[in-house]
């Protein structure tokens, strides 16, 4: 005799959902390395290069060490944006995700996998400038890169799902993001900065955060209407 | 008159009545900035580029303002009329920001040494500007309208957040820039004639940019309904009052008429 399965055990919820999407999207990072190829030679010639035009001596590589991080991870930040959308539709993936998944859940999925992906930029960034411009991290400094990449990845999500495939985009991309991001450019930089205190800055990045999410929240729905 | 259902009429007697108050505001602004108003007993002549500066900042806020209600108008009603609306008033924004910062830059070199310093709010400025100009950029991707619409008003709700930074900057930060002088707690530090021509050339730049604006919403109305035309030329309208009463009536089929 048939039973009827429980209603508990159908009920796929958004959380279930979101949940779902990001192990789909680090399934595909794991196959496809999409961050350490996109990120990683961005983050690593950009502290290079920095190290170059602003060394070598010691103070002012004190003085520049936290803002050419977030500089990395905002320059990271625009190719990593078409992995939101334009990299599922070129595998034919997008609309069948539209169709399945509810708008909360596939915000939810790629704004995990996107704040993954930025904080692995950031996390490589403090690395290379702790390492090539003798800078160590300071504990303010890592709750601000925790802080801050997720209004980033927020702001990335909405604008890689927004600008279609074309050949204005990382233009677009560049001129909407980056300044859209500039709350994190600069609490991020003050937070990881020495003799500064953290807090307030801190705190700007909690309203940067929550600011990003309530919009990208209340517009995802829309944008995918496209 | 043909009207396609739901357009409105023209604005025409609104649009001269405030390029009519734009003109004299304007007229007013000139000879109080110009001859009423002293020179800055610090700064000199150089400072009487504020009437011109500081008006032009506070209408590009109420533009980029306009542009919010109207993005959030568009989202709830999904009208294409609310888009004209957020477009008209992006333009004249973007346009007034970088008068500002060219403005502010002009008045910066006599009085600062140099054209430009790396102040909040002058970042924070040619950043706003920046954000407007990828609005406007965002517009023309599609050739769905409604694509274009979509994708515009979220850019115009996400964009609005950078004015209160604008604003707010030369508080929150240590600012090169001079904090607010009019809007604050207590009397305005300013000489009674200064602030005269100041608030005329708000006046004036509210209205001249209002007239703008209304002109530039009439353009982008009318192209949501090419095929039929607001106002009919003045050859049809003998045209039409030579037909007898009773076979007055025009036919529209697929918005042209037959």
């Amino acid at each position: 005799m048939l039973t009827a399965p429980r209603t508990s055990a159908l009920r796929v919820t958004v959380l279930r959902q979101g949940w779902l999407l990001l192990r789909r999207e680090l399934a595909i990072e794991k196959a496809s390395r999409e961050t350490l190829v996109t990120v990683a030679p961005f983050v690593g010639v950009l502290v290079l290069l920095g190290g170059l035009a602003f060394g070598p001596r010691p103070a002012v590589f004190a003085a520049t060490a936290p803002g050419m991080v977030w500089f990395a991870v905002l320059v990271a930040a625009v190719p990593l944006a078409p992995t939101v959308a334009i990299a599922e539709a070129a595998d034919d993936a997008w609309d069948l995700l539209r169709a399945v998944a509810a708008p909360g859940a596939l915000l939810a999925g790629k704004l995990a996998a996107m704040w993954l992906r930025l904080l692995v930029g950031w996390g490589l960034a403090t690395l290379l400038v702790a390492t090539l411009f003798g800078v160590p991290a300071t504990t303010a400094g890592l709750a601000g890169g925790v802080v801050a990449t997720l209004g980033v990845a927020a702001l990335t999500v909405l604008l890689g799902t927004l600008l279609p495939a074309t050949t204005r985009r990382p233009a677009l991309l560049a001129v909407l993001l980056l300044p859209a991001s500039l709350p994190a450019l600069v609490a991020g930089t003050q937070t990881a900065t020495t003799g500064v205190p953290a807090a307030p800055w801190l705190a700007l990045l909690a309203v940067f955060d929550l600011l990003t999410l309530t919009v990208t929240w209340a517009v995802f729905p829309t944008l995918l209407e496209d | 008159m043909a009207v396609e259902p739901g357009l409105r009429p023209p604005r025409v007697w609104l649009r001269r009545a405030v390029g009519l108050g734009a003109g004299v505001a304007t007229l007013a602004m000139l000879i109080l900035a110009l001859w009423v108003a002293p020179p800055d007993a610090v700064q000199g002549q150089p400072q009487r580029l504020m009437y011109l500066h500081v008006p032009a900042a506070w209408v590009a806020y109420l533009a980029f303002a306009t542009v919010l209600v109207a993005s959030l108008g568009y989202l709830w009603r999904r009208d294409l009329r609310w888009d004209a609306h957020a477009q008209a008033a992006a333009e004249l924004g973007a346009g007034l920001t970088a008068l500002t910062l060219v403005l502010g830059s002009l008045w910066g070199r006599p009085v600062w040494g140099v054209w430009w310093a790396w102040d909040p709010r002058l970042v924070s400025t040619a950043v706003l500007l920046l954000v407007y100009v990828g609005y406007l950029g965002v517009r023309g991707l599609s050739p769905d309208r409604h694509v274009n619409a979509r994708r515009a008003a979220v850019i115009g709700v996400l964009g609005f957040v950078e004015v209160p930074i604008v604003h707010f900057s030369v508080l929150w930060w240590r600012s090169l820039h001079q904090p607010p002088t009019v809007i604050q707690p207590g009397a305005p530090p300013i000489a009674a004639p200064m602030l005269a021509a100041l608030l005329t050339g708000v006046l004036a730049f509210t209205l001249l940019t209002g007239w703008v604006f209304l002109r530039r919403l009439d353009q982008l109305t009318a192209r949501l309904a090419p095929a039929v035309p607001n106002r009919p030329a003045p050859a049809a309208v003998d045209a039409l009052a030579a037909i007898p009463v009773a076979s007055k009536t025009i036919h529209v089929k697929n918005g042209a008429p037959r």
